[in-house]
């Protein structure tokens, strides 16, 4: 009888465990944020990136492959942000401007000067690197509100700045007819190919940041978020830590925005408005703070949620609403940490249930 | 010449002398104590030293070359650490990055260099977390090195921000209340530790607001009182002077 229900329960737990350890490879680790000797490439992000390779060939729908390449985009964006914001512990609410310098530069040098898109592609990271650094060595004395509000301004006079100079950016109308992007007579001109592209550029830029959010820049960052006066009372220079990280993130919105350029062919101010800021702000507070993978997390998520919510027109504003409060109510440190916590108790539990029946706890 | 000199330096707040024309000195490899009544300007007087205010008057000289105006962490760069009142670890890290945190200067890696992780870095890396887990051995706290450092116990704390500030080389180290919500075990510990430091060559200064520990451990003692100096020198003389009892009577708080 006892032997029975050992077996039972045996065969139960198997099952348990299957889908959990699946889990595991798809949750981002909450211990991420505490352990220090990450290793370089585990299994998990190998898991990533098969899947990242086989899932457009697997799933060969149009619709989907476009989603996947403006949550890429997105996601690179988030990613940026998740520096400033996630390690540095800074507010920005202008993202989105870096990200349309990125691409009406890309615009502006392609159409009317006729530079390679490839060219183009790095100019664009460059302009808005230049951007960021000018823009923040002054604004980045401010902190909390401040900071934000003075973002936010940025935003908005880029914004002004882009629909009244019309005879560069076009105005309200905006850059029509910006060529894809073009490596070596390859040109980026399916669905799939951007996928690859977009997805590409992301993965290399994961790669800079998880190095450097592992080396002596990522521990400055972090000081800075818990205590700036500390962090100064081991002669770490906050202020150039913090013009360095917010022009990275820049960097990395440049490129987005490049891309961005190159694949919607068209560049207009509404693209990059204060909404656009706050979006990405909700991508990385919903993927989870101080996580690489978060922001990614939130971009798909938020990216399919927009996609999902078209359908209903009028309902979609007020619904995509409702699910962001209760998302945030239920998920208040980011969907991807919680998940990611909530999996290591439930393993933890599953382990030690095992161990107590074999009668060793 | 002494290794830290501050002189006749006075800060004001709000019409407060938080400060008055105090100058003293700090030789080298000595440990330093700073005691004086509640609101003496023992905080400030650190604070104006790290950088973190600025005198109304005076200057301060640091082996010689003037660090009035300086930002704080050039002041740190020159070899000045420091620890808090209200204990500053951060708790976002672990217990090893704080310490490798506080090797920031001695670290060569830049934005660019360390998001591509070349080789150099990587050596670098694995130095500065070997170099840190001796600190930690050395400070008692190797076994709990890869834990948040949240968790550690207030004690701990403290000593951890002592190994961060240790982690910069540096040449003086403020301590600003290093025993204050001590238990009497953890303050003999750590009497014995900073003994130990100022034997390696390092100078201490270190403000108290009980008298038990500093007069134990101190070569030299200066008595603050509302923003004056009103006495200096050995522990058991400065005990002893009429003026130094009278200030701390005032307050009704006899500790010695």
């Amino acid at each position: 009888m006892v032997d029975l229900n050992k077996k039972e329960y045996r065969k139960r737990e198997f099952l348990y465990l299957v889908p959990l350890w699946l889990l595991s490879l798809i949750v981002p680790d909450a211990e991420d944020l505490y352990s220090y000797q990450r290793k370089e490439f585990k299994k998990r992000d190998f898991f990533y990136l098969v899947v990242l390779l086989l899932l457009p060939l697997a799933w060969h729908d149009p619709h989907f492959h476009h989603l996947m390449v403006l949550a890429g985009i997105y996601a690179i964006l988030a990613m940026g942000l998740s520096l400033f914001l996630g390690y540095a512990g800074q507010i920005s609410l202008g993202h989105a401007a870096f990200f349309g310098i990125g691409a009406y530069t890309t615009a502006i040098l392609t159409t009317r000067y006729g530079l390679p898109t490839f060219l183009a592609f790095w100019v664009s990271a460059g302009v808005a690197a230049s951007a960021a650094y000018l823009i923040g060595r002054p604004i980045l004395k401010l902190k909390g509100y401040f900071l934000a509000l003075a973002t936010l301004g940025f935003g908005e006079i880029f914004l002004v700045i882009v629909r009244e100079s019309q005879s560069i950016t076009g105005g309200v109308i905006g850059i029509f007819n910006i060529p894809y992007l073009s490596l070596a007579g390859f040109s980026f001109d399916s669905y799939l190919k951007q996928y690859y592209l977009t997805w590409g550029v992301l993965l290399g830029l994961l790669l800079f940041s998880k190095n450097l959010v592992r080396s002596k820049v990522g521990r400055a960052l972090l000081a800075i978020s818990a205590s700036e006066d500390a962090a100064a009372s081991v002669g770490i220079n906050v202020a150039k830590v913090k013009t360095g990280i917010f022009v990275i993130s820049a960097i990395f919105a440049g490129f987005a925005g490049s891309l961005f350029a190159c694949i919607m062919a068209t560049a207009n101010p509404e693209a990059f408005s204060l909404g656009l800021s706050i979006l990405i702000v909700m991508m990385v507070i919903l993927g989870g703070m101080g996580n690489l993978y978060g922001p990614i997390f939130g971009s798909i998520l938020l990216t399919y949620l927009m996609d999902i919510l078209g359908r209903y027109q009028e309902w979609s504003l007020p619904i995509y609403g409702v699910i962001l409060i209760l998302l945030l109510i239920f998920f208040p440190d980011g969907i991807g940490t919680r998940l990611g916590i909530r999996l290591i108790y439930l393993i933890s539990y599953w382990s030690k249930k095992r161990r107590r029946d074999e009668g060793k706890l | 010449m002494a290794l830290l000199v501050v002189e006749k330096i006075s800060k004001q707040y709000d019409g407060v002398q938080a400060l008055d024309q105090v100058s003293l000195k700090v030789e080298r490899e000595t440990i330093k104590g700073l005691i004086g009544p509640n609101g003496a300007g023992k905080s400030t007087l650190f604070h104006l030293i790290s950088g973190m205010e600025r005198p109304d008057s005076g200057k301060i000289l640091f082996k010689g070359k003037e660090i009035t105006s300086l930002e704080s962490h050039e002041i740190s760069a020159l070899g000045i650490g420091r620890t808090f009142q209200t204990t500053q670890i951060w708790g976002n890290m672990t217990v090893v990055e704080n310490i490798m945190a506080g090797m920031h200067l001695r670290l060569k890696g830049g934005l660019i260099s360390s998001g591509l992780w070349l080789p150099w870095i990587r050596r670098e890396e694995k130095e500065a977390l070997k170099e840190a887990k001796e600190i930690l051995e050395q400070l008692g706290l190797l076994g709990r090195w890869k834990s948040p450092a949240l968790q550690l116990s207030l004690g701990k704390q403290k000593l951890l921000e002592l190994g961060r500030s240790l982690a910069m080389k540096p040449d003086l180290i403020l301590l600003d209340e290093p025993a204050a919500g001590l238990t009497s075990n953890e303050e003999k510990q750590l009497s014995e530790r900073l003994y130990q430091f100022r034997k390696d060559g390092i100078t201490l200064f270190i403000v108290e607001h009980h008298m038990g520990m500093i007069m134990e451990i101190a070569d030299e003692v200066v008595v603050l009182d509302h923003g004056k100096l009103i006495a200096e020198g050995p522990p058991d003389r400065v005990q002893k002077d009429p003026q130094v009892i009278e200030a701390y009577l005032k307050g009704k708080r006899v500790h010695a």
